[in-house]
């Protein structure tokens, strides 16, 4: 009984630690979008390392968390959702990191009438994510308090659409100066931002009707 | 010889294992929060231990309804009790044990022209009403109670579960022993009056004559568990209702807490100091009791949730059992007794005019009134069931 009792707090440990690592790698990835704009080399470059450091780390501890749940058999019936949250709050470092990847890469260039655009677009994106993470900690503890913490990150991911949305009307629409080229590459990286608060959508969609599950 | 006609008790106890011990495990194995052979080591031992030290109280009743007064007789009503619940258990039924014995004694009392002591039956049979009640009952109160600590100390869920398992298996064998206890009087309360055995001393231990044949009696139930019960665990657990694990927990709790009020004789005692009328000390039917237990869930969960062909199915083995173990009974003494000349029990009170024994209509009123309950049981439920309903559909459209 003791070894079960150590694996449990060992394994409450690791999924705390999973959550602090996918909201440190949201926050490093709001600093390197604001740091690629300004134009900000060096200090984007150390954020590119350190927000692919986080997902390696957020990887690993998935992957030993859901180990663990299956060899000790702990929580047989939630365990294949939990599972599938953990999956999907991976796939949210997983697109942060993806975005600033394509930054690396593609050297997209951001004008600066747009420039305050990109930065709040991928904040107000990140916000959602960052907001889900109290609700993915209340679901262990207090799964009745999730739904309430939910709705802020159904109101973000709404802003972000809206703010994508004026951002592309106003490139396509204002910006004659831009060749057809680069505004597609400007709605691209764009669509790549939305992408984190798609992805905090769907995990608050399976987080919600997990905890209604909890309640009953 | 004695051996040889105490073998369907040993068959009744095998199948009660199978059968009715693994309603104590069930909900924890059906919803994988105890491993099947984890618990049916603590129920095995649980059991000998609750039918040795506690199993003398119920057989008294069961001795007041039908004194089986030959061994062939006591061989065959067992036999009778044992192959109806061993056809119903292969059949994926959780079915009575209790119910099984009552109806092969009173099959008896008809075929050796015995009367049927209405008082001890109606105390059986209000067992039969009360008991699944009280499961309900208790496991309603307990699930909200469940909920609402859970709210409270804000618990993690790994550690919530951590507990929970650990309670799962303490509330358990707290089960196995007051099933031990209470139902042992099903298995070989019939051998006790046609078996006189002597004390026996180990040294560190003296067992009486009934002790013994109940200690043989557990020893047959914990074969049971081990070798036959894992399909029902998965029927109680599974197939009628999605057990989470604190319903499991609660589900546990419950038919241990109900089988315990029907097997303490300090609790009945306790009863009649503070001025209250004792509690009978009847054996209770383990499978009605996790029925309504995992009813009393239901209702806090809503109708949704119910398999109602799975309980439909249970609650039609309520009224084969019995009947079925009458009527296998009677038959089977008729054969013992005119084929091979076995003696299988002689009159000592025929039935007088004035109907004090069990007539038809007693029958029939005892009928009645069990229907009538199911019926407003089943009106409540739905009622109950329908408002959860709305509240549930409300909830999901609010969020």
């Amino acid at each position: 009984m003791s070894l079960f009792t150590r694996t449990t707090k060992e394994l409450t440990v690791r999924i705390d630690e999973f959550f602090d690592t996918i909201e440190i790698g949201i926050l490093i990835f709001k600093e390197g979008v604001k740091a690629y704009v300004n134009g900000d080399k060096d200090v984007f470059q150390s954020h590119l390392a350190k927000i692919d450091e986080m997902e390696g780390r957020a990887d690993k501890l998935q992957r030993s968390i859901e180990n663990d749940m299956i060899v000790h058999s702990i929580l047989p019936q939630q365990r294949s959702e939990i599972v599938k949250l953990l999956w999907q709050l991976d796939e949210i470092i997983d697109t942060a990191k993806g975005s600033l990847n394509e930054f690396y890469v593609e050297m997209p260039h951001i004008p600066s009438s747009i420039s305050r655009d990109i930065i709040s677009l991928s904040e107000v994106s990140a916000n959602a994510a960052e907001e889900l993470m109290p609700a993915a900690r209340a679901f262990f503890r207090e799964p009745h308090l999730v739904r309430e913490k939910l709705i802020k990150v159904y109101f973000f991911e709404r802003e972000t659409d809206k703010a994508a949305f004026q951002m592309k009307k106003k490139v396509f629409h204002e910006m004659n100066d831009l060749s057809l080229a680069e505004k597609a590459h400007i709605r691209y990286i764009t669509h790549h931002i939305e992408n984190i608060s798609d992805s905090a959508q769907a995990a608050a969609d399976l987080l919600a009707s997990m905890a209604i599950r909890q309640m009953l | 010889m004695i051996f040889l006609f105490i073998t369907s008790g040993l068959f009744l106890g095998w199948t009660l294992g199978a059968n009715d011990a693994s309603n104590v495990f069930g909900a924890a194995v059906g919803s994988r929060m105890v491993s099947f052979t984890r618990a049916a080591v603590i129920a095995s031992v649980f059991v000998i231990l609750g039918a040795v030290i506690q199993g003398s109280g119920a057989s008294d009743t069961l001795g007041r309804l039908g004194s089986v007064n030959a061994m062939g007789g006591a061989f065959t009503v067992a036999l009778a009790a044992g192959l109806t619940v061993y056809f119903m258990t292969r059949a994926g039924l959780p079915v009575s044990t209790t119910q099984a014995i009552v109806g092969a004694i009173i099959g008896w009392n008809f075929f050796t022209d015995n009367a049927v002591d209405t008082r001890a039956l109606s105390q059986i049979v209000v067992t039969w009403i009360t008991g699944p009640l009280l499961g309900g009952l208790f496991a309603y109160a307990l699930y909200h109670l469940v909920k609402i600590i859970r709210k409270r100390i804000k618990l993690h869920l790994l550690e919530y579960e951590s507990y929970l398992r650990t309670g799962l298996m303490i509330a358990g064998a707290f089960g196995a022993y007051s099933l031990g206890a209470n139902n042992i009087a099903n298995v070989m309360g019939v051998f006790v009056p046609s078996i006189p055995l002597g004390e026996a001393d180990f040294g560190f231990i003296t067992l009486s004559g009934a002790q013994q044949l109940f200690f043989l009696g557990a020893i047959a139930i914990a074969a049971g568990v081990l070798t036959y019960s894992r399909k029902v665990m998965q029927t109680v657990g599974s197939n009628l209702l999605e057990l989470s694990s604190e319903a499991a927990f609660v589900v546990v709790l419950s038919q241990a807490l109900v089988l315990f009020i029907f097997s303490s004789s300090a609790l009945s005692g306790l009863m009649v100091k503070i001025g209250l009328p004792p509690i009978p000390l009847v054996p209770v039917s383990s499978t009605q009791v996790v029925v309504g237990a995992v009813l009393g869930i239901g209702l806090y969960k809503g109708v949704r949730n119910i398999n109602l062909k799975v309980l439909g199915s249970i609650a039609s083995g309520w009224i084969t059992t019995p009947v079925a173990a009458g009527l296998l009974s009677f038959f089977l003494l008729f054969f013992i007794k005119n084929l091979f000349g076995i003696e299988v029990g002689y009159s000592v009170n025929p039935p007088s005019s004035s109907g004090d024994g069990l007539s038809i209509a007693v029958i029939i009123r005892y009928s009645i009134i069990i229907l009538l309950v199911i019926t407003a049981v089943y009106l409540v439920y739905l009622v109950l069931a329908e408002k959860k309903k709305t509240e549930s559909i409300n909830k999901k459209y609010y969020l």
